[in-house]
């Protein structure tokens, strides 16, 4: 028998027992048994862990493409300034915020590792910061009351927005999809606010109602280079995972404007890197602008026809757009935010790789085990679905951009994703379906997965495989990726004498990326 | 959220060997990260959010993707499939819905977890609908020969395509594996009802897996439908690729589609022998595209199919609301670079 054929002490886990088992004495005690048994008999090292954020490398994300122009890096640098900018709701320099909003500022909820990342943790490289969210009241960007710290906005937990997939009414969940964003906050009872009166969201109705879902930021490095993998591209790469041994099929998501592939969020719902900005900076932050012109009630306001209060609208006494093009400006300051963000986002390296072996808090790895980590990933599927690498168009915005590898892992699609389903559907996308993440930068990423319910990447990848929940005499189906979980899950967890490819190697080579 | 049962995990694993608490015990008791309110899974009861989705005009005609295990037995009525699964293995996962592409993953079998060692391997029983494949792909054959050329990593041919006889019927068996992983897959591949039906098995052990293999000669199929693709018997009717066309409709209707989704819409029809449709499968549509495409397809009509002097039944293909997949991009599969080593 094979060592690794002791019962796995994965099965003391979350997910790896059934619910109907977990709770009982005899399960109990026989999964404490089996670590028991196991730590006994072969000692801990060899079960497969996440290694952690990578951390002896430096940081690898955030720069900017490696050639650019003088003229260009002045752009690239004031757009990562204002990118960092917190806003007000009036009287400072950048005004606009509100009146609903989730932070005041792009660069607080994508900073991991670096401006342009994703949920930090003060506890992890590069210990960046607790939580922003849950530290609004505190800072006094929000006031309470009205507003509070949601039960789901944890310290060291992650950057979340919340979503109601249906509409509530009177203490209800309808039956009419709602799947909008929820602002958490609003800016009732700040200094600078007025007399603006703005209750914000009953989340804790929603959440003992089941009718919430969350989103964690996704990082916007290497933006440039998913705006420029041409349609053919990806419809090549679509066909050539036809006949795949793993049951994988997937679809694209497609934008409403002009018919053509999207790509952006975790369901590829949105089609660049500038529309991103345009709605990220009314959604997330309340501040109009050239693409999102008017305030942006909650979608219940704007479901029930009552919109936003006067009493909350134009705060800075400036009009609409709250940003807009600065014609008395002069060479990098003259575009609105929203083309500064883009500009930013658009000549943002793609995180550099480490395949050379790094250090994490806990331990070390080799490129050894990084390299036999990859041929893991293709041999048992990731790759099907995390296509290591597309070839970008040709640019005429960066050479750097342009006919170059982008190498995302994704494939852009969306697929059937069973357990996953988070029932908000965007675009073609439906409640079960979700872009393939790239996986470019993961290796100095905290949270994971769409509402960051996975700490670390080995659940992450069995989350892939929740059992679906049934509905009723309907059952909802399957995810595309059982199969490539079931490959992976068939390698030994670590690395016997024989160096054969372990599950350890592929969480190894995952935080290489 | 934590239960008892990791509590007592972590409390074991931790006054034994401090150091190793973070690698055995489930890893969102990492200091630093305490348990995320886990949104979980959608509730029970709560209504499905769906896309495009699988829908049928009957509930009683069979569908690819209503197969079931049973008595430890997968059935399908469509395919008059029945697969005895391995002593001791159980349904790890149904098959996500059908995709738009016409594909489907019926059925993913492992080992009961209690007797999953690694070595456990699965077998994933998928079908691809024929009429839905570009056009150079017709046959299984063509199918298994574009799997081939289009392996990943660093797959090794271990059996080139070959001729198989099970359960009465013609099969391709094909094999590959992986040096690096030790993993082996194994590929039994035959058609039904303009469908590549394939039972992928794969598994570390070189002998599990030929057992496991041999075994599936107790795949039982029924003969009036396998041996189809091509005569049509008792209720099961002929299918015919590209049948929907100008020489066999004498009437007929476009949907009107009032809202442009970009997604293509495939759907199978059963034509009666009346030459009326009799049943429609709609492999992947949002509802107002299915509606839309029942409305028309009432006022279709084919010319009767005459076998043998007698009118019988015809299924097909039609490829409603998008383009037809490139050919094109099957002819030049490489624009896909290599990854970087
Ligand atoms: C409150 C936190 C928060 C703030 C503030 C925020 N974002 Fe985000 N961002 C998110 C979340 C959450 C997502 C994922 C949304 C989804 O797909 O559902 C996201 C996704 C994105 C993406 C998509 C990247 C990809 O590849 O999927 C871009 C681009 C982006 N944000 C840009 C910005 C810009 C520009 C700003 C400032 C105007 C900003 N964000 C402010 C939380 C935030
Ligand atoms: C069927 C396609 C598919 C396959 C196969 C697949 N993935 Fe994924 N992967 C996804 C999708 C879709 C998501 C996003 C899911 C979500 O957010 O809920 C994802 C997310 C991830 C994430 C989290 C990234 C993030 O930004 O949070 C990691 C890590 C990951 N996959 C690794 C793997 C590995 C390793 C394998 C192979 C064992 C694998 N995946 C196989 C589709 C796939």
């Amino acid at each position: 028998m094979n060592p690794w054929q002791v019962v796995s002490p994965a099965i003391c886990g979350r997910r790896a027992a059934p619910s109907r088992l977990r709770g009982s004495i005899s399960f109990k005690l026989r999964c404490g048994f089996a670590v028991f048994a196991l730590l006994v008999a072969i000692g801990a090292a060899s079960a497969q862990t996440d290694p952690g954020v990578r951390s002896s490398t430096g940081v690898n994300a955030g720069g900017p493409l490696p050639d650019l122009s003088t003229a260009a890096a002045k752009f690239f640098d004031n757009g990562e300034t204002r990118f960092e900018t917190p806003e007000v709701v009036s009287g400072g320099t950048n005004n606009g915020l509100g009146p609903r909003f989730n932070l005041n500022q792009c660069s607080t909820c994508h900073s991991q590792p670096a401006p342009g990342g994703s949920s930090p943790n003060i506890n992890q490289y590069p210990f960046v910061s607790v939580n922003p969210e849950s530290q609004v009241i505190k800072n006094g960007i929000a006031v309470s009351p009205p507003n509070s710290i949601p039960s789901f906005v944890l310290v060291n937990g992650p950057v979340r927005e919340a979503r109601f997939p249906f509409f509530i009414e009177n203490g209800q969940v309808t039956k009419t999809a709602d799947g909008g964003v929820h602002d958490l906050f609003t800016v009732q009872g700040r200094s600078d606010a007025g007399n603006c009166v703005l209750a914000p969201p009953n989340f804790a109705q929603a959440e003992q109602l089941n009718d919430i879902i969350f989103r964690i930021p996704t990082p916007v490095f290497g933006l440039g280079f998913m705006e420029n993998i041409g349609e053919t591209t990806l419809i090549d790469n679509f066909n050539s995972q036809i006949g795949n041994s793993f049951g994988i099929s997937g679809a694209f998501n497609y934008n409403g404007n002009d018919g053509t592939i999207s790509r952006f969020g975790w369901k590829a719902q949105n089609k660049s890197g500038l529309l991103f900005a345009g709605e990220a900076y009314n959604v997330e932050m309340g501040i109009t602008n050239e693409l999102f012109q008017n305030e942006r009630p909650n979608p219940d306001e704007e479901h029930n026809f009552i919109g936003l209060p006067s009493s909350c609208l134009n705060l800075d006494g400036a009009g609409y757009p709250e940003d807009s093009t600065n014609f008395t400006a002069t060479g990098p300051a003259i575009p609105s935010d929203i083309v500064a963000f883009g500009i930013f986002m658009r000549l943002l390296a793609q995180p550099t790789p480490q395949p050379q072996g790094y250090s994490t808090a806990t331990t070390t790895v080799t490129a050894q085990s990084i390299a036999r980590g990859l041929s893991g990933f293709t041999s048992v599927g990731c790759a099907t679905c995390h296509t290591p690498t597309l070839e970008t168009d040709p640019s005429s915005i960066d050479g750097d951009l342009s006919g170059k590898p982008a190498n995302l892992y994704s494939d852009i699609e969306i697929h059937h994703m069973g357990g996953l389903a988070d029932n908000v559907m965007q675009g073609t996308a439906g409640g079960d379906q979700f872009r393939t993440a790239p996986l470019w930068g993961v290796g100095q990423r905290i949270f994971f997965l769409h509402d960051g319910r996975a700490p670390d990447l080995l659940t992450a990848i069995t989350d892939h495989c929740l059992p679906v929940a049934t509905s009723g005499s309907e059952a909802s189906q399957g995810s595309e990726a059982c199969t490539v979980v079931t490959n992976f899950q068939n390698l030994p967890p670590t690395s016997g004498a024989a160096n054969t490819v372990s599950q350890q190697d592929v969480l190894n080579f995952l935080r290489s990326l | 959220m934590a239960t008892s049962s990791r509590l007592l995990a972590v409390f074991i694993a931790s006054a034994l060997l401090p150091l190793s608490a973070q690698s055995i015990v489930s890893s969102d008791s990492r200091p630093g990260v305490p348990n995320n309110p886990t949104p979980g899974s959608i509730p029970e009861g709560a209504l499905l959010v769906k896309g495009a989705t699988s829908s049928a005009s009957d509930s009683e005609t069979a569908l690819p993707e209503s197969g079931s295990v049973s008595n430890n037995t997968y059935t399908n009525r469509y395919f008059g499939l029945s697969f005895p699964l391995p002593a001791d293995w159980i349904q790890k996962s149904p098959g996500p819905p059908p995709s738009d592409s016409g594909r489907y993953g019926l059925t993913l079998l492992t080992p009961a977890p209690a007797l999953k060692g690694l070595a456990g391997g699965s077998i994933l029983i998928t079908a691809q609908d024929m009429f839905f494949t570009p056009d150079p792909l017709t046959h299984a054959s063509d199918l298994v020969d574009f799997t081939k050329s289009h392996l990943q990593g660093d797959y090794k041919i271990e059996q080139e395509p070959s001729d198989a006889h099970i359960a009465g019927q013609r099969f391709i068996s094909f094999g590959y594996g992986s040096p690096s992983t030790g993993l082996h897959w194994r590929i039994l591949a035959t058609e039904i009802r303009c469908h590549t039906l394939e039972f992928v098995f794969m598994n570390r052990d070189p002998q599990t897996l030929d057992r496991l293999v041999r075994e599936a000669n107790a795949i039982d199929l029924d003969s009036a439908v396998s041996t189809l693709s091509g005569a049509a018997q008792d209720d099961v009717p002929v299918c015919i690729k590209a049948y929907a066309s100008a020489g066999n409709v004498i009437e007929r209707v476009d949907p009107l589609f009032t809202e442009h989704r970009y997604n293509p819409v495939p759907v199978r029809i059963i034509v009666g022998k009346d030459g009326r449709i009799r049943h429609i499968h709609f492999l992947n549509a949002f509802p107002d595209q299915s509606k839309a495409v029942t409305e028309a397809l009432n006022h279709w009509k084919f010319k009767p199919y005459i076998r043998d002097g007698k009118p019988v039944e015809v299924e097909t293909g039609i490829m409603f609301g998008s383009r037809a997949p490139r050919l094109a991009a099957l002819s030049n599969p490489t624009s896909v670079a290599a990854p970087a080593r």
